[in-house]
């Protein structure tokens, strides 16, 4: 066997000392089963706290709502009510995320609408004061509808531009950054439609500014959107509409894997494997994306970049410092000098380090004998933990059972297979390596799994049980726990109540 | 030399030896191939021409668009072309990350597309990646663009097989040299050498340098990256090495402070590659009295990379300080020095003073434009400081108001100027938010 090749995930305190104490995680999945989701809700107030603190920096103000969409968690919503309410906020994208947000003790005025609307979800959003993320003008006119017929007092509104490549006028001459189509928000060249749709409602709706969300990694094309989001603005106040607020969406990401010379690794042994200078590292010789046309590599991997050097807050710091291309200034320059709020929505990077999923070990046996390697099958499947369908390799934490301490054995490669009756329930496609052969009974925790990981997927098919979820908190020197739904930020975990 | 056309001052670039004393190999002769010598600034000069011409010449009725996926050099020799052939060039890339190329290219008139980013949320269903899309874009039949198809098209090779590769064996008096280096970006140039030398010599070693995968080197790609390209194969090197922007940096430095010679980054990445693994085989020849050659190749020159450059290693481009600048106050001696003015005071001092101050807004045109106090001007922070650097730009006599965003900026240059002897210069507290958040009034053009 070659040197193995690990993606060691990024575990930082208070999970990292979670992970270390693995009676407690056998005695959870003792008394709950597996799978079994494990949150921190403490972690999440301390990224909200990362966040706030690179507004500092910069001089801005405005609220990070929390992308509920990426965990269903009450405790973290509650956790999240408890901080800030001038800077903390939450996202919602469905009138179930709404009621629960507002269940978790979030006001309305704390509240962003985004995403596909139906009648319910904009008329509860609009009653409870939240503000509303349009997505397109058919969608205000629908709003102020609601608004008129049911007497409601105005409601504050966003306007989701898209379609930043082809805004004409600003752009550099002769330069045109493409980016991927976007599903959502209005084209920057039909604002002109939108802007006379804001005029003409403006009895029901308050125009407080704009927003996006892309879906990508490169932060220059979010630089260049946040400023033509500045230079729209700005067309709005020549108009005497008065915007004060800019959303820039989430997408700040997470880094996933600890070291870098791991991923560079396992990465280039992919390109490798596909060109077949080396032998396969995944299930029947999948390439993530990646295909080998005579010789030469084509396509591109469909991993998420696991091992990041700027993610979250950091990514946020970097966008805001970037140099805009019009204008000359970095964004937060921008926006401070044009007196606008900043409005975030980080989903994962919000929710990083704030969770792990759990799966005992049903079952060990050779896969292929030659090459010493296994197929390991846990009491959880593919939609228990889906960080492989959102393209994140990154390898378990082994959490033997009894006193054998994990650095005995030989490291060896398994395949991870879940608890279906089905072919292609593989938890990972990849070769994963752990530091020694598992047995029956040990666990295996994956790390990080709070951002649309632990239960985006979860389904009762073969009516296998759904993971529970617990939330824990570190109290004097050891971990107490309570069911998700029991968690509230006033009184100590497993303390006395008053 | 006299010439019809700058096309036939493409090639014939000088082939010069790096004194010894600077890369203190004993038993080696290190020579660098001066490609940055090329009429257009660079390697790529040769292939573009060798694969641009059939085409150019093709569409004589000049209303063709060349296109390439290019982030620098092979752009700028295609966009040269184009335009002496009347035709237009549009240069497809997701690599252009050094601002003076891109410029630079604005300015030859090529049209720029840059790629998108990777997704953020992975779309499982979503197999196709940006230059895919490319590619099905250019091979759809009704499409009138002419590609030059750079990382695969084996006429780039064939540029260096028949003019780089003979050029250095000529002025090595008809020997070739025992070690070839070459950073791989399209592997061209590399390729194309290589198959000469070793057809002259098989024993010739070929050393491929490619950047670290996690780093970043204009013009040349990572171990991976190589991959993808359709003229790489293996086989063409004897060793594949990588180098880091920082072995890059420093090897230009090398090359333009004690050889004379204008090298960009590439071109300091081979000389410091070269070196490094020359090294070992210098010192196995101590003592035997034999000589060896080395050829290394400065595929192009410094004058576009300063920002890469500041961006990496500021303290080469540090500007010394002159005159009076806000950055050299500190934050405890602004607050100590300057003047501040909070909002209301500041209102009645410029409708009710005597005289009244001159109110002077730090931000940029286009947030002053939009919304401002009445009556100020605008100076932006980057203009002031410059002006500041002259001396005084205001009269003692004028009182004068300050005012940024949030207070911070004015008052460091409210520092310098008392410093400089203004005798009444305020910063307004809290700046433009605190005096809109106070209620007071803003007006636009
Ligand atoms: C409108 C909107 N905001 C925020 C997010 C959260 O993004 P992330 O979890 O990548 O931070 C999403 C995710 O798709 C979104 O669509």
């Amino acid at each position: 066997m070659d040197v193995p090749l690990y993606l060691r995930p990024r575990v930082d305190p208070p999970l990292a000392s979670l992970l270390t104490d693995r009676p407690f995680l056998h005695s959870l999945v003792d008394a709950l089963g597996s799978p079994l989701n494990v949150l921190l809700p403490e972690a999440v107030a301390e990224n909200a706290a990362r966040f706030r603190a690179v507004y500092r920096r910069h001089h801005l103000t405005g609220r990070a709502y929390f992308a509920h969409k990426a965990n269903r968690s009450s405790a973290l919503l509650r956790r999240l009510a408890a901080e800030d309410p001038a800077t903390v906020g939450v996202d919602v994208a469905s009138t179930e995320e709404l009621r629960h947000a507002l269940g978790c003790g979030f006001t309305g005025d704390r509240i962003m609408a985004t995403g596909p609307k139906d009648a319910a979800f904009l008329w509860l959003a609009a009653r409870v004061g939240a503000t509303v993320n349009l997505d397109s003008p058919g969608e205000l006119e629908r709003l102020s509808g609601l608004v008129r017929a049911h007497g409601l007092g105005r409601v504050a509104v966003l306007v989701r531009l898209s379609g930043f490549e082809h805004a004409t006028g600003h752009g550099g001459a002769g330069t045109r950054l493409l980016s991927r189509r976007s599903r959502f928000g209005t084209p920057v060249r039909d604002s002109e439609a939108l802007l006379s749709a804001l005029e003409r409602n403006a009895d029901a709706v308050e125009f407080v500014g704009a927003a996006y969300h892309m879906d990508t990694t490169g932060v220059e094309e979010k630089a260049r959107a946040l400023e033509q989001c500045v230079l729209f603005m700005d067309e709005c106040r020549a108009r005497g509409l008065a915007p004060r607020a800019l959303d820039i969406g989430g997408g700040f990401g997470v880094g996933y894997v600890a070291e870098a010379e791991e991923w560079e690794r396992w990465t280039t042994a992919l390109t490798e494997a596909v060109l077949g200078v080396r032998p396969p590292l995944t299930w029947r010789g999948h390439g993530y994306g990646l295909r080998n046309e005579g010789g030469t590599v084509r396509g591109a991997a469909a991993l998420y970049p696991a091992y990041r050097p700027t993610a979250g807050p950091g990514y946020l710091d970097e966008l805001l410092s970037l140099p805009a291309p019009v204008l000359g200034r970095p964004p937060a320059t921008l926006l401070l000098e044009h007196l606008h709020d900043l409005y975030i929505e980080p989903g994962r990077s919000l929710v990083d380090q704030c969770g792990l999923s759990l799966a005992r070990v049903l079952d060990v046996r050779p896969a292929d004998m030659d090459a010493g390697q296994y197929l390991v099958r846990l009491a959880m499947n593919a939609g228990d933990m889906s960080l492989e369908e959102h393209g994140v390799l990154v390898d378990p934490v082994l959490l033997p059972r009894g006193e054998a301490a994990s650095g005995d054995g030989e490291p060896v490669g398994v395949y991870l297979t879940g608890n279906l009756c089905l072919e292609g329930d593989l938890l990972t496609r990849r070769l994963v390596f752990l530091p020694r052969l598992p047995r029956a009974g040990d666990l295996l925790a994956f790390a990080n799994t709070a951002g649309y990981a632990m239960d985006f997927h979860a389904h009762h098919a073969q009516r296998q049980p759904v993971a529970r979820t617990v939330a824990v908190e570190r109290r004097d020197d050891s971990w107490r726990w309570c069911p998700d739904e029991d968690y509230w930020p006033i009184t100590p975990l497993g303390g006395a109540i008053g | 030399m006299r010439y019809d056309s700058i096309t036939e001052a493409i090639g014939n670039t000088p082939l010069v030896r790096i004194d010894p004393a600077v890369h203190g190999l004993r038993n080696i002769d290190l020579y660098a191939k001066l490609e940055m010598l090329n009429p257009f600034g660079s390697v790529k000069d040769r292939p573009a021409w060798h694969m641009a011409r059939p085409h150019l010449e093709a569409a004589a009725d000049g209303d063709g668009t060349v296109v390439e996926l290019s982030s620098g050099n092979t752009a700028k020799a295609l966009a040269l072309l184009a335009g002496m052939h009347g035709a237009r060039f549009k240069s497809v890339t997701n690599r252009m990350r050094v601002p003076e190329i891109k410029e630079l290219l604005l300015l030859l008139g090529a049209e720029i597309e840059e790629l998108p980013g990777r997704s953020e949320c992975l779309d499982p269903t979503d197999t196709d990646d940006p230059l895919t899309h490319f590619h099905r874009a250019l091979s759809d039949p009704g499409s009138t663009y002419l590609h030059t198809d750079q990382y695969f098209n084996p006429r780039n090779v064939e540029a260096h097989a028949e003019g780089t590769g003979p050029e250095i064996v000529k002025d090595l008096d008809g020997r070739v040299p025992d070690w070839f280096v070459a950073c791989v970006g399209t592997a061209g140039s590399s390729t194309g050498v290589a198959r000469v030398l070793r057809e002259h010599d098989p024993r010739v070693r070929v050393l491929g340098l490619v950047a670290h995968k996690s780093d970043f080197i204009p013009g040349i790609r990572t171990i991976d990256e190589v991959h993808q390209v359709g003229l790489f194969d293996p086989a063409t090197y004897d060793t594949i090495e990588s180098v880091t922007s920082d072995e890059a940096i420093d090897g230009m430095i090398t090359l333009i402070r004690r050889c004379g010679m204008l090298s960009g980054p590439t071109g300091g990445a081979a000389y410091q590659g070269a070196v490094r693994q020359l090294r070992y085989a210098d010192a196995e020849l101590d003592g035997t009295g034999q000589r060896r050659t080395a050829v290394f190749i400065v595929c192009d020159r410094a004058e576009s990379y300063l920002s890469y450059v500041r961006q990496r290693r500021p303290q080469l481009l540090g500007r010394t300080g002159r005159g009076h600048s806000a950055s050299a106050v500190t934050n405890a001696e602004a607050r100590a020095e300057a003047r501040v003015i909070d909002v209301d005071d500041a209102r009645r001092w410029s409708a009710e003073g005597d005289p009244r101050p001159l109110v002077v807004d730090l931000r940029s045109p286009h947030a002053y434009a939009a919304l401002h106090i009445e009556g100020s001007v605008n100076i932006v922070d980057e203009v002031f400081e410059d002006l500041l650097r002259g001396g005084l730009p205001f009269s003692k006599r004028t009182p004068v108001l300050l005012a940024c965003p949030v207070g911070e900026k004015s008052l460091r240059y409210a520092a310098v100027l008392s410093r400089m002897g203004h005798p009444d210069v305020r910063s307004l507290a809290g700046g433009i938010v605190a005096w809109r958040d106070a209620g007071a009034p803003l007006v636009r053009e």
